[in-house]
């Protein structure tokens, strides 16, 4: 399966080492120092990192031949499974709460719809059978939500948690269906499955050895990493080799490799405990390592002409994608179900951006001698520039524009944990005083939360020994020892008045408390309440006005008033903002 | 309803002994009740109080906009107190408050009731406002500056 023809292994003398050193490293730290382009230009990163692989390659500037399909399938199957276990990694279990079910269905039905609708489509316009369509239709089905997440964070913007957590999930659980979908396909398409039945025992074996494997697994592995002494840096790397492991031995009994470390990932991430702090920045690495190899190789691979020669037919492939197959798709899977408002199905519809993913599986058609396997290729490779360009060119500006932005108030500039605990550690958070109205203040009037202390306090370069009376000055940096518990309360003093002022506009002016009784909200303000509300929490009230899982920054109109979901804990609303019309 | 009609020079407090939030609370309680007869102080304070458990009404940034409706209350009014020294009044932002605005309604005035605390938390959350009223050294010069806020206010929303 190997044997390539492109780059003949045994000349690899001294020579060609050398030049794929200089070559690839080059490459990756152009793109790296490229992507600060992205901040700046507003241009999303994958375009970056593509395009200068396409520089690189055959039609560029270095006019590097590269069309050796089989390495390029098994970089992209590395890749993928590192950025899945990073993903998994970063998936905090607690936004399963509002996201895990959406997400399922959009991973599923809505991975159906998509291809459905593209394939159909692209059945149309290239002349294709049934079954070629919807190859077309599942290569370019899953969605990246790594690349929406780094984009919009780049450019400050917040989600609410329902679109957040859904968005997430989503791009974790949609490649394994995207994948299975296109390897059902092509083993249709060359005859190696027949018949219903296998069909259906192949989706089940995927998914069934996939789910278990990854979850089991992933526990063990999470308990192991918890429970060994090792040294700060091999802790990432056994994270790493044991989920290869789950990925290889997963495939081979016949499940989906990228489900079950996706899952081990996520087993890992949400095993609290001080290892997490040696595995995570590593993986971050390692992701955004996948990320730009996987994007190089990829414009390395294509030929652009070939690309340009499909573009009119595959730009309308690609539009079909974006408003028509999606947003039938995010309808379906979400609106019958769930409560959802409009504009955040609007914004999740606009937001199925395609990454490396669709690429990657259009090698498959590739590697398993499909015929017209070009096609798939030049088009998957064309779908996900046009979505690039046109949803990751404009996803903040449709955040703020569908309102799914919740405002972030200020973090400490650093923080890192103080390794005396192995559970519940204390941190230690460094500020800066940035905020004009703790200028001059004495220490002890601060609202310190009372199990964080100031450890020290840096004014002009010198360490001063804080105490009771030490007054405050702007610029002064100040390192906070605490528990990531006191965070909010911490954050919340050495906030900026502008900041405050941005929150006060989105969250209402007054706050009152989720455990206020209605009874005595509507004596304050005059409110009529029929008789089962009365003895009703306000929190209560408002998650039953908001409908399904509230998240902060729902909000509902009521007696004049705006009443908006300012703070949770787990599946309970503790603030409720007041916000007055004008 | 104009907030420049219900605050009065003479419900322009300066210098008011601060203490803790119950005592300025308390305070503004007996005040209201000897400037206005019809008011009972106990009603106000156990009103106020009452309000406040629902949720501080310190917006942060220094301000607390204490706010009840009063059944004994006729029409709107509202009171101003500069704090000499900042009381902990559990804000959100967890600063100190040191400018009190009170608003007190009848118990038919609702709608009244939220314009008015709009118009409130608006001049409020200017800092320039909040920095003149801070700077301000006498209980004329304060409402002044009251009143050329609001004025301001009206001019914007108007």
């Amino acid at each position: 399966m190997w044997h390539n023809p492109g780059l003949p292994r045994y000349v690899f003398a001294m020579d060609s080492i050398n030049t794929l050193f200089l070559l690839s490293g080059s490459l990756i730290a152009l793109s790296i120092l490229a992507s600060r382009l992205s901040s700046v230009v507003g241009l999303p990163l994958l375009l970056i990192f593509l395009g200068l692989g396409m520089l690189a390659g055959e039609e560029g500037v270095l006019g590097i031949q590269f069309d050796d399909y089989s390495l390029a399938f098994l970089i992209g199957h590395l890749a993928l499974a590192m950025i899945l276990l990073d993903g998994g990694l970063r998936t905090r279990l607690k936004t399963f709460r509002v996201g895990f079910k959406p997400a399922l269905s959009l991973a599923t039905l809505g991975v159906f719809v998509t291809s459905a609708v593209v394939g159909l489509f692209a059945m149309w316009i290239f002349e294709l059978t049934l079954v070629q369509g919807l190859l077309v239709g599942a290569i370019v089905g899953s969605t990246d939500a790594a690349a929406v997440f780094s984009m919009l964070s780049g450019q400050g913007v917040n989600l609410n948690e329902r679109v957040g957590a859904t968005l997430e999930i989503e791009s974790g659980t949609n490649d394994p269906m995207a994948i299975f979908l296109t390897l059902m396909l092509v083993e249709l398409l060359v005859g190696e499955i027949g018949g219903i039945g296998e069909t259906v025992l192949f989706f089940f074996s995927q998914f069934g050895f996939g789910t278990l494997i990854g979850l089991g697994a992933g526990w063990l592995i999470a308990k192991l990493l918890r429970t060994l002494d090792l040294a700060p840096g091999l802790y990432s790397l056994l994270a790493l080799a044991l989920g290869f492991c789950v990925f290889g031995l997963t495939s081979a009994i016949g499940g989906s490799g990228f489900l079950a470390i996706y899952l081990t990932g996520l087993m890992i991430g949400n095993q609290p405990g001080r290892h997490l702090n040696f595995i995570l920045p590593v993986h971050d690495g390692l992701a955004w390592l996948s990320q730009i190899g996987l994007f190089l190789v990829l414009g390395l691979l294509v030929t652009p002409t070939e690309v340009l020669d499909y573009a009119l037919p595959a730009g309308l492939v690609a539009l079909v994608l974006i408003f028509v197959a999606r947003p039938l798709a995010v309808l379906l899977a979400i609106r019958p179900f769930f409560r959802f408002r409009w504009r955040e199905i609007g914004f999740i519809s606009w937001v199925g951006l395609r990454g490396a993913v669709p690429i990657v599986l259009a090698i498959f058609p590739v590697i398993g001698g499909v015929e017209n396997a070009a096609l798939y290729f030049n088009v998957a490779f064309a779908v996900v520039l046009f979505s690039l360009l046109i949803q990751g060119g404009t996803l903040s500006m449709m955040a703020r524009w569908t309102k799914v932005e919740v405002p972030v108030g200020v973090e400490p500039n650093r923080r890192g944990p103080l390794g005396v605990l192995p559970e519940n550690d204390f941190e230690m958070f460094v500020y800066k005083v940035e905020n004009e109205s703790l200028d001059d203040v004495p220490i002890r009037l601060l609202r310190f939360p009372s199990g964080a202390l100031i450890s020290a306090l840096f004014r002009q370069h010198v360490m001063l020994h804080p105490k009771g009376s030490t007054r405050l000055k702007l610029e002064d940096v100040v390192c906070v020892i605490g528990r990531p518990g006191d965070l909010p309360a911490l954050n919340r003093l050495f906030d900026g008045g502008a900041k405050l002022k941005r929150e006060r506009a989105f969250f209402g002016t007054f706050t009152l408390d989720g455990e206020a009784l209605m009874s005595d909200v509507a004596a304050a303000y005059g409110l009529t309440l029929s008789p089962g509300e009365r003895e009703m929490s306000l929190g209560a009230f408002v998650a039953l006005r908001v409908g399904g899982h509230p998240v902060v920054g729902d909000d509902v109109g009521w007696h004049g008033f705006e009443w908006v979901v300012s703070e949770m804990e787990g599946n309970r609303v503790t603030k409720v903002g007041l916000r007055l019309y004008h | 309803m104009n907030l420049q009609a219900i605050l009065p020079p003479e419900r322009t407090l300066f210098d008011v002994p601060g203490g803790s939030k119950k005592r300025v609370l308390e305070f503004f309680s007996t005040f209201i009740a000897q400037n206005t007869p019809s008011l009972d102080s106990q009603e106000v304070f156990s009103r106020l109080i009452g309000r406040e458990r629902l949720g501080s009404t310190g917006i942060g940034s220094g301000v607390a906009i204490p706010h009840a409706r009063d059944p004994h209350c006729k029409a709107p009014l509202a009171g101003f107190l500069k704090l000499a020294d900042a009381v902990d009044f559990d804000a959100v932002d967890g600063e100190p408050v040191d400018l009190v605005f009170v608003l007190l309604v009848p118990e038919e005035a609702d709608d009244t009731h939220l314009a008015l605390l709009g118009q409130v938390a608006g001049m409020m959350n200017d800092a320039e406002v909040r920095h003149r009223l801070r700077q301000s050294e006498s209980q004329r010069e304060l409402h002044e500056i009251l009143l050329e806020a609001i004025q301001r206010q009206n001019d914007e929303s108007a």
